[in-house]
């Protein structure tokens, strides 16, 4: 075990002293937990992005990560997702769905403009998803999640109506994701490259300019008035002006957060979220993120992870539950689940993934892998048992990183020869893309169980137009197809629930997955920012209620 | 003796040929690392018995202790195990990519010093453009092409550090071509061929020992900058720069996971300098 060296010892008495002391002159650092007095208007926030800085500015378009953490500030959805999973209105006041599932009716908030002084009603919406629906727009995440809408037609000045080819359950957390967005049809009509410098929205800032490679200038929205219905306050947000910076080396990152040169910043590593939870001067916001939980995917179509005794054996011979407790060092919890923990429709099954060598190595035997090679790898007719395992170095932290490295350790004990090839995004894709590929570890993130039939269902091997498929296990199980299917189709919850349910065991149960814990999601904050949240929908920080308490 | 007879002997011996020059404290300290760096080089189970990838996670990110005198890494790998078994990446890197440089260096060089007016007009030219990219941006820009790996990344210090070489023979070369005994041997009735060979390279070869020396110094920091840039040797391969740059994440830390490959790095570049710097100051007092 690691003990704490004698001067942070000292370092944490020091502070504790301090703390103390000021505890009994009546002057409590601040502490976003503590009531803080009340919220103060005005300042500049700089927020530093670990994340890689997008090359557009609206989400419709591609549709990832780093899209979603910026746009949260200037874009709103029809709906949101409150703590408890539940969706809540947000541009859209109310919904009704026919009772054959096809036709859904959303009704708007009439008092809202766009920013460029568009008013917002649906024929906005109309717009926004024929925008997203339109092969030029080069929508990936957006596109996929409206599948299965026909068209969005408005019936009346605040009432839009959604046909749907079959049932779909997932439509509002489809919708309510900010891919999804809702930007200004008058801007939408410009070309792409002016709507990806500067895309207009309905949220509480605006952009107002991107200096590209360094930052983006959000300023306040002074006439907002459209708040998710679990927002913390009505009206303008507090801060003046945010400044979105890019700073991806992590040490950096830290050290300007520490410096005060910056307030906020994402992507922490885990030794610095030790650190900070010691200090009385930064904070730590956890917010898993929803969809899949962080694992590695075994690609079952071809050898030798065509056969599950060797799926099996890969997974017993990895010993993920020291390599997480001692890279994360407690930031980071374990995960025996195909989805996130923040997902009430998540199944877990610890049983399954026990590090067990010994069971490991009876499952290779019986699979016929039962000779050794001079380097103490397993061999079967003269092909020693490799795993090609490339890793996308834009999409995993270091510590992740390391994870694999023990893995590939621990394995190794096994007789299983893991070939880490750490490169870049392009590279990566196009080694999933070639098929070269036996473990590999993607990030996917959707709200809700939907999720599911993304990764696992067979129509996911089938390539979209970019090269790109999302189902990298490979999964060709008929059973899991139908239950996916039926499940997407299914708007009884208890019903809908227990069919993902049925598709999880079996995935769990076939080894196709390795999961390692939720999706990472940490932010550290200078005390001094207030009123930090991020949105339950996809954890994306919003600074709509933060404020400057200095 | 009074003060000034000492010096006076003291020059006197300096000066006295085939008399050694005392060894100095950086000249013994640096032969002493050379030899460790060999030997780790060499036979690196000698000086760490350990195993420079086996992982144990229990002890991660435990600081310098007796048990582990560089400390553990993230995964609880032996630090000084680590950078044991790294010596002989950097080594045959930076020799490799020396020869490298040095090879092509000597056929730029005389090419152009031996084959007239137009080659040697073209060979410069040549040296110059290569001149106007910094070394390090033409071996990315190789890398860039060819892909990042130890092969790679060797090959890509020793074509930037070429032009420098070719420069230095092309001036010796030139030098040496109008020397008495040249002249001489061409009298002699001596063909173009075995003049150079004979005569030309022996002597324009020898000042570029030294030169080779103080390169490999410079090769093994650029090639540990290639592996921290994450071009050359890759993870968890236990080359310096790599390990540097695994480091780094952690420097707010774990301050031991980039001070010792760095420091090993920062040594063996100062010993390959002092070193070098040596062999000169002998051959010209020889």
């Amino acid at each position: 075990m690691r003990r704490p060296a004698p001067t942070r010892r000292l370092l944490a008495a020091t502070t504790g002293i301090v703390a103390l002391g000021l505890l009994v002159a009546g002057c409590t650092p601040t502490d976003p937990n503590e009531p803080v007095g009340e919220p103060r208007n005005g300042g500049t926030l700089t927020y530093a992005s670990g994340d890689a800085e997008p090359s557009c500015l609206d989400p419709h378009v591609g549709g990832n990560f780093p899209q979603a953490l910026v746009s949260a500030q200037y874009l709103e959805s029809l709906v949101s997702r409150d703590d408890a999973g539940q969706i809540i209105p947000w541009l859209a006041e109310s919904w009704t769905p026919s009772d054959d599932g096809l036709t859904w009716d959303f009704t708007l908030r009439g008092d809202v403009t766009f920013t460029d002084g568009t008013a917002f009603d649906a024929a906005a919406v109309q717009a926004n998803i024929a925008h997203l629906q339109d092969p030029t727009t080069l929508s990936s995440t957006g596109y996929l999640a409206l599948g299965k809408v026909a068209s969005a037609t408005a019936v009346s000045p605040t009432v839009v109506r959604f046909t749907l080819t079959e049932p779909d359950s997932a439509l509002l957390e489809s919708l309510s994701q900010p891919w999804l967005a809702m930007e200004s049809p008058a801007a939408l009509e410009r070309s792409q490259d002016e709507n990806c410098a500067s895309p207009v929205g309905t949220g509480p800032f605006i952009v107002q300019s991107w200096v590209k490679q360094n930052a983006i200038t959000l300023v306040r929205n002074d006439d907002y008035v459209s708040p998710p219905a679990d927002a913390g306050h009505a009206g303008p947000a507090y801060l003046d002006e945010v400044i979105w910076r890019f700073i991806p080396d992590s040490a950096s990152r830290y050290a300007a957060l520490q410096s005060g040169e910056v307030d906020v910043i994402d992507n922490a590593q885990p030794d610095t979220i030790v650190q900070a939870e010691q200090s009385d001067s930064i904070e730590h916001l956890d917010s898993p993120r929803p969809g899949a939980a962080n694992r590695v995917e075994l690609n079952s179509g071809r050898a030798p992870f065509n056969d599950v005794r060797v799926r099996e054996a890969f997974i017993r011979s990895a010993n993920v539950d020291d390599a997480v407790s001692s890279l994360f060092q407690g930031t980071a919890t374990r995960s025996y689940s195909a989805l996130s923990s923040v997902e009430a429709t998540a199944v877990s099954n610890a049983a399954l993934f026990d590090y067990d060598p010994s069971a490991a190595a009876k499952l290779l035997d019986a699979a016929g892998w039962n000779e050794s090679d001079a380097e103490g790898y397993r061999v079967k007719d003269g092909v020693r048992l490799s795993v090609e395992f490339p890793v996308s170095t834009n999409q995993s932290i270091p510590a992740e990183q390391s994870v694999f490295e023990q893995i590939q350790a621990t394995a190794k004990e096994t007789g299983f020869e893991v070939k880490l090839a750490p490169m870049d995004l392009s590279s990566w894709y196009a080694a999933l893309a070639s098929n070269d590929y036996d473990a590999v570890s993607a990030p996917y993130t959707k709200v809700g169980p939907d999720v599911l039939r993304i990764l696992y269902h067979s129509d996911s091997i089938v390539p979209a137009p970019s090269g790109y498929f999302a189902n990298l296990a490979q999964v060709s199980d008929p059973e899991i197809d139908a239950l996916l299917t039926t499940a997407a189709r299914t708007t009884d919850a208890a019903e809908r629930n227990s069919l993902y349910a049925d598709a999880q065991n079996r995935i769990l149960e076939g080894f196709y997955i390795l999961p390692l814990y939720d999706q990472q999601n940490h932010f550290l904050l200078r005390s001094n920012v207030v009123g930090l949240r991020t949105l339950p929908t996809v954890a994306v920080p919003t600074l709509y209620d933060a404020w400057l308490n200095r | 003796m009074s003060e000034l007879e000492v010096q006076a002997d003291f020059a006197a011996r300096a000066g006295q040929p085939g008399r050694p020059r005392r060894l100095g404290v950086a000249e013994t300290a640096a032969g002493v690392l050379a030899l460790f760096l060999l030997v780790s080089a060499v036979a690196p189970h000698l000086v760490a018995p350990g195993d420079p990838l086996g992982i144990d996670p229990l002890s991660a990110f435990a600081p310098p202790t007796r048990a582990h005198v560089f400390g553990t890494d993230e995964s609880g790998r032996d630090i000084f195990t680590r950078v044991v078994h790294g010596t002989q990446y950097s080594l045959v890197i930076g020799a490799a990519a020396t020869a490298i440089g040095l090879g092509l260096g000597i056929v730029l060089g005389t090419l152009a010093g031996m084959l007239g007016r137009v080659v040697d007009f073209t060979v410069n030219r040549f040296l110059e453009v290569l001149f106007a990219f910094p070394g390090l941006l033409l071996a990315l820009l190789f890398i860039v092409i060819f892909g990042p790996g130890v092969a790679t990344a060797t090959i890509a210090v020793g074509l930037s550090t070429a032009p420098g070489y070719a420069r230095i023979i092309r001036a010796q070369l030139i030098t040496v071509r109008s020397a008495a005994f040249v002249e001489a041997a061409t009298v002699l009735g001596r063909t173009r061929w075995q003049i150079l060979l004979r005569h030309i390279l022996p002597n324009t070869l020898a000042p570029l020992f030294v030169l080779a020396t103080l390169g490999i110094g410079q090769a093994i920091v650029w090639a540990a900058t290639l592996s921290y840039l994450g071009l050359g040797a890759e993870p968890p391969t236990a080359e310096w720069g790599a390990l540097l740059s695994a480091g780094r994440t952690y420097i707010t830390s774990a301050w031991w996971m980039s001070f010792f490959p760095g420091l090993f790095i920062v040594l063996t570049a100062v010993t390959a300098t002092v070193l070098g710097r040596s062999i000169d100051s002998r051959m010209r007092h020889a």
